[in-house]
């Protein structure tokens, strides 16, 4: 039972997306008069599910479950733990902020189903151990993404959709054939069985383990969204429904990171190969933030420059990967970076998409234009928002400042003052761009007088995320303690 | 792979997988390419005996030759206005430069590394092996799987239904 | 007395809560908020300065370390505490911030436009400044030091005024990007420079009285004081980093400019001495000769563009500049006597400029117009106007008896002992201070009436009282200046002996 108890956290979000759809049928079946509730007793269960699976992590926590599951698939520690709270709670906040947008949609059990199962599928992403199951698990992702991403069905959303299919898929194949590379030289999919084995290897193995790891990195960038595996972004970001695009850019990106960093840290850890992968993370950090944040500042719509400027954040974690491969402390360091900064992330990007979502939809634009004067015509979203871009460049006290000093003292203290130097001017740039929004909120004449009120539950999952930034920014001692004792398990 | 025939074998495959492989890229006529695509595959599924794995030899044939080869040639024919070329792209050029270059890496990296190398004496027929496999210490990839499929159906009715997400 | 200086920061942050939860149909409730906190953090600053006494030691006092965050990797074992205390240099600059905010509330109160949101940014901004003055933490000092800045941003582009020069405009949202965009860049370099040290200290801890007993490479210090008198010196207007200033001034309202040029200037100035200085004496010693010359020419520079201004307040706007030319000159002397100078002149300019910037804005909500040229004789009309003007512009140009004269005189002499060149080049730019100060004087106040301003009328009671209350310190510190000189020049004195010391 030990295997299913540790599953439990995945198991409930997958059980609870059967229980959605077949809820669904039922109500089609009890006829039309109870179809006002269904959306949101159906939204209800979605919630109940995220919920459920975060009460099950903590209970795993509560009575030191921790362990491995399935003969060695899943390994259920500190690091995967702290995914999964990640992965449920931006679900719930996705979810709450979809209710109002599907207030018409036909499809509202497919979209819950959907977000359910591909939360499950980056928890396990992050819990896996071994190649098969992780490539499984990316799979179920992605796959569900692709579908989200098309799930509004008009021309761009299906544009976007097919995109981010065909270029999914053939990143997952390059992925894989890194993955078959690493067989090929190890003979085991066990990512810890590998690691003893690159640990141990002799020279005769180290051109093939170097090209495993760049069809690695290249088959996981895409879904970390980091240069030069970036030209989906701007595109499916602003095809794909406001709440999917949410979820791509905080759970899809973090999976990413989450999967790269078991497998980069476990099966490639051992010090001959990792100086070689944290010089390609170093140089891909400097790249990412330099890109995205220039070609964020030339974008009118606000979704696509959230799009770029989330490439350059992506690069601000590449940083804490780069810091792993110097000695043995830095790796908690570099480690313990990266998650924090993904919790503080997650909280931010959410938030700000959460203000577009209500936003947008009332002035019916993405264009940055549109957005003058939303202060006067709902003070509280654009003063969430505000706080959301400052948290986004890195201004006390949100989150964001704490995650940009951790990041960058990283990279001095593993004396890549350089990185840490290139981030920073890259934020100065970060800082034009995310004000300009600002600006043009608070300065400019609306088009319209008519105040913006955003639905109850999108209000919710608004006030939620920036407070949660502002907590994070002011008291951020559980979330450091949290990420630590994450990365301590590669220590 | 001692022996002369495995090793005769072994070549006429391969040049007959990567053959048929680099034509279905080079012609422009889809529906050739896709029965020339389904060469190659047989090709694999003929690697795949020399290298004793039956049943993933004749679940390549099944699939791949039967299934999705035999769909592609329905979905070229029944998407009216699918050209039944392919267009040129700017891309041939860098592409090709591209594939060269990756396949002079594979090869080097390839012949360079001491790989490591399972010997099994004999034929052994694999099903079982795998069955038990599946249903033992990849129990938990399997039934992930049958939920990716699921996902994948969900996904799949919903895209093709015909009325629009919006309820009016 | 511990609590005293929580309080300082806390007051204006429990201000902003208070202001969020009134709806915005009472403006008038917002205002008297603003005015009783604005008194309570005016009365705590005068307490802090009055109860400050030299004790000895490195002279801080009203103590008070709150744990942060302990124990955590990238600290090591002492991690981050709020610690605040004063010492004798940051005790003036508390009660000039007191002073500026308390008299800005008062020049604030006609502002009808969105005033709420207006002053939960303008306590913003005092909470981030009260911060940086007594931060002995680094992390905290950079934490406020972009709290102070950050609200600017807004505060420009929201309730500033755009220039138009016959031919072209200065939109406001050009001076607020302008600005901000200059001051990040002059945080990125402090940033850098606070990680630096952190590594090269080696202590785990961002703590300046922990930091600040470690000795320093000697190249160490060379490299890292740079990233530190430029990242501050961008904000404290050093030469040729200053451009954003006369935009910056000129575009914000009346009482952000008076808290800008007034107290966000000595910031960077403060973050130098309090810093750079006390950290790496060494590597200040092996660029006080850049810093010097920058300074020098940044006051020269200020003096002869501010005479070229027709534009009132962006005179005033030049006129900080060489200003704040004159206390980077004092800093880069260091000798006691020229820091000593400094440290006045910051808190001299600090009143002046904001009595300065006050009474420009009194003429510009009337008159609506800031051209020199075009006004005349207005003292006939507005006599306490004139006064008030006067008053500024005399300490500005270094009048016996008003407190611009006694920190410049400390410069000077400070900067002949040791750069008798500066020291010459000072007075003229002070001689030039002079002049364009009693030319414009001459222009606006006095000579022939312009009967186009017979509406004008005199001063609103809340900008009189908000003057007459910088006035009093302006003579205050004039006529009986020990109270400054002896809290500063005992701390200046502690700094400089470590940097004697040092290997």
């Amino acid at each position: 039972m030990d295997s299913v108890n540790r599953f439990g956290p995945e198991l409930i979000l997958l059980a609870m997306a059967a229980v959605i759809i077949l809820a669904d049928i039922g109500w089609a079946l009890a006829g039309t008069g109870a179809e006002r509730m269904r959306r949101p007793a159906l939204g209800a269960l979605a919630l109940t599910g995220t919920a459920a699976s975060i009460i099950w992590s903590a209970l795993l926590i509560a009575f030191d479950e921790q362990g491995e599951a399935f003969s060695g698939m899943i390994r259920v520690d500190d690091f995967a733990l702290f995914f999964n709270f990640l992965f449920a709670g931006t679900a719930a906040i996705v979810i709450l902020a979809s209710i109002d947008f599907l207030r018409r949609n036909r499809f509202v059990a497919e979209y819950y189903a959907l977000i359910l199962a591909s939360t499950a599928g980056m928890m396990l992403l992050a819990s896996t151990i071994d190649l098969i199951a992780i490539f499984v698990a990316l799979e179920l992702t992605g796959i569900s993404l692709y579908i989200l991403v098309a799930f509004m069905k008009d021309g761009r959303s299906s544009e976007a959709g097919l995109k981010y299919l065909l270029l999914g898929a053939i990143s997952s194949a390059v992925a894989l054939y890194g993955m078959a590379y690493l067989f090929g030289i190890t003979g085991s999919t066990s990512l810890d069985e590998i690691g003893l084995v690159v640990s141990e290897a002799n020279g005769e193995t180290r051109s093939a383990l170097v090209l495993a790891m760049v069809f690695l990195i290249a088959g996981f960038g895409f879904k970390m969204a980091i240069v030069p595996f970036q030209m989906w972004v701007p595109d499916v970001y602003e095809g794909a429904p406001t709440p999917v695009t949410a979820f791509l850019s905080v759970g899809s990106k973090a999976a990413g990171f989450a999967v790269v960093m078991r497998i980069f840290l476990t099966a490639l850890g051992d010090g001959s190969i990792s100086s070689d992968w944290a010089t390609v993370f170093a140089i891909l950090a400097a790249i990412s933030m330099s890109l995205g944040n220039i070609t964020a500042l030339v974008q009118g719509n606000i979704k696509r420059m959230l799009g770029y400027s989330s490439i350059a954040q992506a690069g601000t974690f590449l940083i804490g990967l780069a810091v792993v491969a110097a000695a043995d402390p830095q790796l908690l360091l570099g480690t313990s970076a990266v998650l924090f900064f993904l919790g503080t992330y997650a909280f931010t990007n959410l938030g700000a998409f959460i203000a577009v979502i209500a936003i947008s939809s009332k002035i019916g634009s993405d264009q940055i234009a549109d957005y003058a004067g939303v202060a006067k015509r709902s003070p509280l979203l654009a003063l969430g928002l505000t706080i959301c871009l400052l948290s986004l460049t890195g201004i006390p006290p949100t989150a964001g400042f704490i995650a940009k000093v951790y990041v960058f003292n990283a990279a001095v203290q593993a004396d890549l003052v350089w990185l840490a130097i290139v981030g920073v001017l890259n934020s100065v740039v970060a800082a034009y761009y995310y004000l300009r929004v600002v600006l043009n909120m608070y300065t400019a004449e609306p088009a319209s007088e008519e105040s913006i009120q955003p639905g109850y539950y999108l209000g919710l999952a608004m006030v939620v995320a920036v407070v949660g930034l502002l907590v994070i920014g002011i008291f951020p001692s559980p979330l450091l303690e949290a990420s630590e004792a994450a990365a301590r398990v590669f220590g | 792979m001692e022996d002369t025939g495995s090793i005769v074998a072994f070549w006429l495959l391969a040049a007959l997988t990567l053959g048929s492989a680099l034509a279905v890229v080079l012609i422009r006529d889809l529906i050739r390419a896709v029965v020339l695509l389904i060469t190659s595959f047989l090709g694999v599924a003929g690697l795949y005996i020399t290298l004793s794995a039956d049943f993933v030899a004749v679940v390549q044939v099944l699939i791949y030759v039967g299934a999705i080869s035999v769909l592609m040639l329905f979905a070229i024919m029944l998407t009216p206005r699918a050209g039944r070329n392919n267009a040129e792209t700017f891309f041939r050029i860098p592409g090709i430069l591209l594939a060269g270059l990756m396949a002079f890496t594979i090869s080097l990296v390839s012949l360079d590394t001491d790989w490591a190398v399972v010997e099994r004496g004999g034929f052994e027929e694999t099903a079982s092996a795998i069955g038990e496999a599946l249903l033992d210490k990849y129990v938990l990839p399997f039934e992930l799987a049958a939920v990716l499929l699921l996902v994948a159906m969900l996904g799949a009715i919903l895209l093709v239904h015909p009325e629009g997400t919006d309820e009016e | 007395m511990d609590w005293v200086l929580l309080a300082l920061i806390a007051i204006p942050i429990g201000a902003v809560l208070v202001f969020m939860l009134i709806p915005s149909r009472y403006p008038q409730l917002v205002r008297n908020v603003a005015l009783v906190s604005g008194f309570a953090m005016f009365a705590l600053s005068v307490l802090v300065f009055v109860k400050y006494e030299f004790e000895g030691g490195s002279g801080f006092r009203f103590d008070l370390q709150l744990a942060w965050l302990e124990n955590v990797a990238f600290l090591g074992k002492d991690g981050i505490s709020l610690h605040l205390a004063v010492d004798g240099i940051s005790a003036p600059m508390v009660l000039l911030t007191g002073i500026v905010i308390f008299a800005g509330v008062f020049i604030s109160w006609n502002i009808d436009y969105r005033n709420k949101d207006y002053f939960v940014l303008l306590f913003l901004l005092v909470s981030g400044v009260f911060g940086v003055f007594l931060s002995l933490d680094l992390f905290f000092l950079f934490f406020f030091y972009e709290v102070a800045v950050l609200p600017m941003y807004l505060l420009i582009a929201v309730w500033g005024t755009s220039s138009h020069f016959g031919t072209f405009t200065r939109p406001k949202e050009y001076a607020a990007m302008k600005l901000v965009l200059y001051l990040v860049g002059g945080s990125a370099l402090i940033f850098v420079g606070i990680f630096a040290t952190f590594m090269e200290a080696g202590q785990g801890t961002f703590d300046l009285p922990v930091l600040g007993a470690v000795t320093y490479d000697e190249n160490f210090q060379k490299v890292v004081f740079p990233l530190y008198a430029l990242g501050f010196g961008i904000l404290a207007g050093l030469w040729p980093f200053h451009t954003w200033s006369p935009d910056g001034h000129v575009a914000a309202p009346t009482a952000v400019s008076m808290l800008h040029a007034g107290v966000l200037m000595k910031l960077g100035a403060f973050g130098i001495l309090r810093v750079a200085i006390t950290l790496f004496p060494e590597g200040a010693q092996f660029w006080a000769p850049v810093l010097m010359t920058l300074g020098v020419t940044g006051a020269l520079y200020g003096a002869i563009s501010a005479m070229a201004q027709r534009d009132l307040k962006y005179m005033v706007g030049y006129s900080s500049v060489s200003h704040m030319g004159f206390v980077l000159m004092g800093l880069a002397t260091l000798t006691t006597i020229g820091v000593n100078g400094a440290v006045l002149q910051m808190f001299a300019h600090g009143v002046m400029t904001a009595l300065m910037f006050a009474m420009v804005g009194a003429v510009y909500d009337q008159a609506h117009v800031r051209d020199m040229t075009m006004f005349g004789g207005l003292a006939q009309k507005t006599p306490r106007l004139a006064a008030f003007f006067a008053i500024a512009g005399l300490s500005s140009l270094g009048l016996p008896g008003l407190a611009g004269f006694v920190a410049e005189f400390h410069i000077f002499v400070g900067a002949f002992n040791t750069y008798p060149w500066a020291g010459a080049l000072g007075i003229l730019a002070a001689a030039i201070t002079a002049t364009y100060i009693l030319r414009m004087l001459a222009m606006v106040f006095f000579g022939p009436f312009n009967e186009r301003w017979a509406g004008l009328k005199e001063m609103r009671r809340g900008e009189q009282f908000g003057g007459a209350l910088l006035i009093a310190f302006i003579i205050f510190m004039g006529v009986w200046p020990a109270p400054f000189i002896d809290r500063i020049s005992e701390s200046v004195e502690f700094i400089l002996r470590v940097g004697a010391s040092g290997p």
